[in-house]
């Protein structure tokens, strides 16, 4: 059959000669733009920017569009245009307020705690030692795990009846009755914070490590020989030359923790204890499914990660022009 | 003075493993006890008999799950790993075969409106994810790509863009293209640069860019949560939420099923290690 297939295909490729020249044509043009700089570069990129249209651009002026609207997805028929009352509704509503306040605890404790534990651990992990190599591999292990996982972890670390914590400290003599770690709001928020601090320390002390690796250890020579104590020498020199490193991990820190959600999820659910915005605009958006007022508040939301992605790339790009 | 010197350094050392593995060992120590052992106050800390048992009911018999819907136990962790695998495992090589490509073009190619295209794929970054994902949710109904392997390939592939891109231009940029040059003269063609000459050069780099985008499509959470709603497409974060919520108090059977979901993620860091740190040094981003 193949042969037979052949057999009538062959006058016609022959009776078709312009044609194959046509496409030989077209074949030498398209190698020739492969080859040149721009034709090239377009090629690779225009696929890429016409994905990041449609996954990243475009859905954030469509929920844009959204948050103008009346739209609950149980109510679809009310569906309306309602300029910008739903950011109103929001400002006006106490429980943004406390979701928004919630956050920002949520952010300046995770802040402070990542950045002095990540320091401490960087500045042993700069030390000579044993084993030193195998240190820094296990300590990255909990940024690697699933930060949906990592949050159930820490609910049964933390669980009232088995849980590590208590059966620790009830060994240690410490506590003599179990409690339960997270039926206590201010308690179960803080350890929210626990949790994603375990996560972020990690990546927050390989950045912090890069920047101290690269201080010539020259300066602490010349410092010693001047008499700086260990104190002086980590206040004027260590500190200044690693300060845009912090200034840069202090943003990162920022923008993730304001956005957690994955850890919570599982640790305490809709707990109102743990309502950061984020569990407050999930709540809204797709347990109420009141989608246009969602997505308002996404955009509040949105503004302040802007800013701070602002902040962050600006950082950045000064830092690699110095 | 410098034996206590070294006694103090070594004592924060094991503070820092214990910090970082403490939670770590609780899991594993729950998901390889007998419960006996495990609901006992104080739990013993080294287990009296190690047991394979719980790790058999949530892969082979699904034994103590009361989830409805006719799911079962071993379909929410076979099916979620299996979905987890494909999706993680495209992205990747989708990657493989891309960020050295836009890496290349922005490290060495001139062309017009570089700059903005640039800014254009790295302002990925300064749009927050979560407007965007609520916008998705209809956009995704409209190219029927919810609850599908596809769509979350796809969404993952374009949120590793910006960094996947900024990664391998910064890394080829610090590579001498000598070579390159010498090569094009021979008459190597742009392609045949590429993946003769700019990919073995950078393979550290871009190995710290494929295992990060890995691990990114692997713990990806919240996006997939919204955008699928059965097991055809649920990645095992998803499934592994589900479990917590429907095996009550058995913990040590979830506690198997978190560390199966830890476990592929945890051998990628031991396993290219060197990669990860380094990666992280010279990027300075994740």
């Amino acid at each position: 059959m193949g042969g037979a297939q052949i057999q009538t295909c062959l006058p016609l490729c022959l009776s078709t000669n312009r044609r194959l020249k046509k496409i030989m044509y077209i074949g030498k043009k398209i190698r020739k733009i492969v080859n040149s700089e721009a034709g090239f570069a377009y090629l690779v990129l225009i696929p890429i920017v016409v994905l990041i249209f449609f996954m990243a651009y475009l859905p954030a002026i469509q929920s844009f569009r959204l948050s103008l609207m009346y739209y609950n997805v149980k109510l679809p028929w009310k569906t309306r245009f309602v300029g910008l009352s739903n950011y109103v509704e929001i400002l006006k509503d106490s429980g943004f307020w406390q979701a928004f306040w919630r956050s920002c605890y949520f952010v300046v404790i995770s802040v402070s705690l990542i950045l002095s534990i990540a320091m401490g651990f960087a500045l042993t992990l700069n030390q000579d030692f044993k084993g030193r190599s195998a240190v820094r591999v296990l300590i990255m292990l909990p940024w690697a795990i699933p930060p949906v996982v990592n949050g159930f972890i820490w609910k049964w670390f933390l669980n009232g009846d088995y849980g590590f914590l208590n059966g620790l400290l009830y060994q240690l003599g410490i506590i003599s009755k179990y409690r339960p770690w997270l039926a206590d709001p201010f308690s179960a928020l803080n350890w929210a914070i626990m949790t994603f601090v375990w996560r972020f320390t990690p990546f927050v002390t390989i950045l912090l490590l890069g920047a101290l690796q690269s201080i010539p250890p020259e300066i602490y020579d010349a410092a010693k020989v001047d008499g700086a104590g260990i104190k002086s020498r980590f206040f004027y020199i260590t500190l200044p030359l690693i300060r845009p490193t912090l200034v840069i991990a202090m943003i990162v820190i920022m923008i993730y923790s304001f956005t957690v959600f994955d850890e919570i999820y599982t640790l305490t659910g809709l707990d109102p204890a743990t309502k950061t915005l984020m569990m407050y605009d999930y709540e809204l958006t797709f347990e109420k499914g009141r989608f246009g007022l969602g997505s308002a508040l996404a955009y509040l939301i949105g503004i302040f990660m802007f800013v701070m992605a602002y902040f962050y790339i600006k950082t950045i790009y000064r830092e690699v022009e110095h | 003075m410098r034996y206590v010197k070294h006694l103090i350094l070594y004592f924060f050392v094991a503070l820092i493993l214990i910090w970082s593995l403490l939670p770590l060992y609780w899991i594993v120590l729950s998901s390889f006890s007998h419960p006996v052992d495990l609901y006992s106050v104080p739990p013993h800390w080294i287990p009296t008999r190690v047991t394979l048992e719980n790790f058999k009911s949530i892969l082979i018999t699904g034994k103590g799950f009361r989830g409805g819907g006719g799911i079962t136990a071993t379909d929410l962790i076979r099916k979620g790993l299996y979905n987890s695998l494909i999706v993680a495992g495209t992205t990747t090589l989708i990657m493989a075969f891309i960020a050295p490509l836009t890496g290349y073009v922005f490290a060495r190619l001139n062309f017009p409106g570089k700059g903005i295209l640039f800014f254009y794929i790295i302002g990925m970054i300064a749009v927050p994810s979560w407007p965007v994902l609520i916008g998705l949710f209809s956009e995704f109904s409209k190219y029927k790509l919810l609850d599908t392997l596809r769509g979350l390939i796809i969404l993952s592939v374009a949120y590793r863009m910006p960094f996947d891109t900024w990664f391998m231009k910064a890394y080829i940029s610090s590579i001498p293209r000598e070579l390159e040059d010498a090569a094009r003269i021979d008459g190597c063609s742009r392609l045949g640069v590429i993946y003769r000459i700019v990919i073995p050069t950078s393979l550290p780099g871009l190995v710290a860019v494929l295992i990060t985008s890995f691990l990114f499509s692997w713990n990806m959470f919240l996006a997939p949560l919204i955008l699928t709603y059965t097991l055809k497409a649920k990645p095992i974060t998803v499934t592994i939420s589900e479990f917590v919520g429907q095996y009550y108090a058995e913990w040590h059977l979830m506690s198997a099923g978190a560390l199966i979901a830890i476990i592929p993620p945890i051998l990628i860091v031991l396993v290219f290690q060197r990669y990860i740190i380094k990666g992280l040094m010279v990027g300075a981003f994740k």
